[in-house]
């Protein structure tokens, strides 16, 4: 197990560099700088330069990549010219929102495709199952902004049941759990959407494939219960597969959701991510894009390790 | 194999790391069969009705998308303007044809790009095999690393400009899914007797390759470029909803959703369902006939 983690994490790092060389070369083949952002539009040819100057983007891009990597070893993520702020502070900032809003998307998610998935598994072919699978199609193939849209125009602009948007509520700047829940309800429903359409197809999946085995006709002979065959011997089997899925979820509990948040003007990783996007704020950009590529490799790894803890069968060698 | 099919679409999903198995069921019952071919048929027919009216009737009744109408603004749907106008006045339906046009068209050109770009590779990596397939796949991985959005974000904001680069920027994102299906199948393919015949009667690789290995990849590759139409489709109108795809004022699905969510406050529906339905209608007929395809495809290998 050690031998086969440390293989993969050596394996890993060419990959890293080449992901930290590609990231480099495409923000420095982009035309337009940082400087010139920076500065706006009255900015002068010569401030432009001077600013250029001061942030060390005249050196050649070789030089800039190894003072770049150099730092990134030692922890640092470099400045944001934009927020005037060391990257890593701005990350620390705002990661907590991202990973709650994350965390509540993928509990709804879970919580619906989970039964969902098993049901219609267990009921295949059915009218249900047939129609439910057309619709979960449907919700597959949502453009999440529109669907967004409509939550709001719904539930907040119509009923008012719900905040249109923000953090929490700006009556009051102490942390308020129950405005912050009432905030997150909606873009989490817009994330849920589609996750939840693509994970009950895996888990129907894979639960179709367990009842066809022979311990779940054993434990079927032997008179249990349904409800006890399915989610006592069925559905732990039928959930390893889904252990590759959440793996896949760790790097967007770092980078956020930049759509949903910005149609529900929520300050996470996304809205971060975006607003360095399109300010050319090089530090931001190249430190989000490698921690995210650091959080594949291990979130990849880590459903591969998983696995073998869960299901004794399998082996690494 | 099948699997993979359905990572491309997963990959480069907007906001959401999804990836959708195919269940593994032998063969479905008969009624399914036809129920799903009914599906697809609908599917079909509405994708050619949205290019038919999108191209043909702005044409043929001389309709302008950009025509401006202010004491109208916000007119509910009537005989006049059936889908209503919208905060300039605009004919809400005229623009829907006319973006239709925009959206539909980067979808099928981006979704080209990336199909060229993917069979190309794949096909050269699974050809060659060895040290050279290695190196590509880890290229791949590098790439696939990055989170598609990020650098489809990255991208178009860098390059922002027209229509043309908008598509290639999409294409140029979206290849790594096909390039690796198409790996998977060329490395299958190249074992066949056909291409033993071929070399033997002294064909280059170049020729096995295009001329023997690709052609019978087809049935993979055309429902592949099915799928990612749609998904195309949507990376279209997700940067313009972004600001960063389309502007304004030329409309597309996307900017018209963007810009309708500042009307929800105008009360107007009649700018935020129709775009919204439509654009969700062809996303799904695509997604539909190419989850079609791949049945039928699968059905043809299992009855070979």
């Amino acid at each position: 197990m050690t031998a086969f983690i440390a293989r993969r994490l050596l394996l890993a790092i060419p990959t890293l560099l080449g992901v930290t060389i590609l990231t480099f070369i495409l923000i420095h083949i982009a035309p337009g700088g940082p400087a010139a952002a920076l500065g706006g539009e009255k900015a002068t040819a010569a401030q432009t330069a001077a600013l250029t100057h001061q942030l060390g983007l005249d050196k050649p891009w070789p030089e800039q990549y190894v003072l770049w990597l150099n730092a990134l070893l030692h922890g640092d993520l470099g400045f944001s010219y934009l927020k005037q702020q060391p990257v890593t502070t701005l990350i620390a900032q705002r990661l907590p929102q991202t990973m709650l809003l994350m965390g509540f998307a993928l509990i709804v998610s879970i919580a619906i495709a989970v039964p969902l998935g098993v049901y219609q598994a267990y009921r295949r072919n059915s009218a249900f199952d047939r129609s439910a699978s057309v619709a979960l199609f449907v919700a597959w193939s949502m453009p999440t902004f529109w669907f967004g849209t409509l939550l709001i125009a719904v539930f907040a602009v119509t009923l008012r049941w719900l905040p249109v948007g923000g953090l929490q509520s700006i009556d009051t700047t102490a942390f308020d759990w129950p405005s912050r829940i009432a905030h997150l309800v909606l873009p989490a429903a817009t994330l849920a959407i589609v996750s939840m359409a693509g994970w009950s197809r895996y888990i129907r999946g894979s639960m179709v494939d367990q009842l066809r085995e022979d311990y779940t006709r054993t434990a079927i002979a032997k008179g249990l219960p349904t409800r006890a065959v399915l989610f006592r011997h069925t559905l732990r089997n039928g959930l390893i597969p889904f252990i590759t899925v959440l793996g896949g979820t760790l790097p967007v509990f770092f980078g956020g959701a930049v759509i949903t948040e910005q149609i529900f003007a929520y300050p996470g990783m996304g809205q971060l991510f975006w607003q360095s996007a399109i300010n050319r704020d090089y530090a931001t950009l190249l430190g989000m894009t490698v921690i995210s590529a650091v959080l594949v490799v291990l979130g990849n790894l880590l459903a591969d390790v998983l696995y073998g803890v869960v299901d004794p069968r399998v082996r690494y060698d | 194999m099948c699997c993979t099919a359905w990572s491309i679409r997963a990959f480069a999903m907007i906001d959401a790391a999804v990836a959708l198995p195919i269940d593994e069921e032998a063969q479905p019952p008969r009624r399914r069969r036809a129920q799903l071919s009914a599906i697809a048929a609908v599917s079909l027919f509405w994708v050619l009705a949205a290019v038919l009216a999108c191209w043909i009737v702005p044409a043929a009744l001389h309709l302008n998308p950009y025509a401006v109408d202010v004491a109208h603004a916000y007119a509910a749907p009537q005989a006049r303007h059936p889908l209503g106008t919208d905060g300039l006045g605009r004919d809400e339906l005229t623009r829907l044809l006319a973006g239709g046009r925009i959206t539909l068209s980067v979808g099928a050109i981006a979704a080209l790009v990336a199909m060229l770009i993917g069979t190309v590779y794949g096909a050269i990596s699974g050809y060659y095999g060895g040290s050279i397939d290695t190196l590509l796949m880890r290229v791949v991985d590098v790439f696939l690393s990055i989170p598609t959005l990020f650098l489809l974000l990255f991208l178009a904001s860098m390059f922002h400009g027209n229509v043309l680069t908008l598509m290639i920027v999409i294409g140029v994102t979206s290849w790594l899914g096909p390039a690796r299906l198409v790996r998977g199948e060329v490395l299958t393919l190249k074992e066949r007797l056909y291409v033993e015949a071929a070399r033997s009667v002294g064909a280059g690789d170049r020729r096995i390759i295009f001329r023997h290995v690709v052609p019978n990849a087809a049935g993979t590759i055309i429902t592949a470029s099915t799928f990612m139409i749609a998904t195309a489709m949507l990376s279209e109108t997700a940067l313009s909803y972004l600001g960063i795809g389309i502007r304004a004022p030329m409309p597309s699905w996307g900017n018209m959703l963007s810009s309708a969510q500042s009307d929800i406050f105008a009360g107007a529906w009649w700018l935020i369902l129709p775009p919204g339905l439509v654009l969700l209608a062809t996303t799904c007929a695509f997604n539909f006939l190419g989850d079609w395809l791949r049945e039928v495809g699968e059905r043809s290998v299992a009855g070979s």
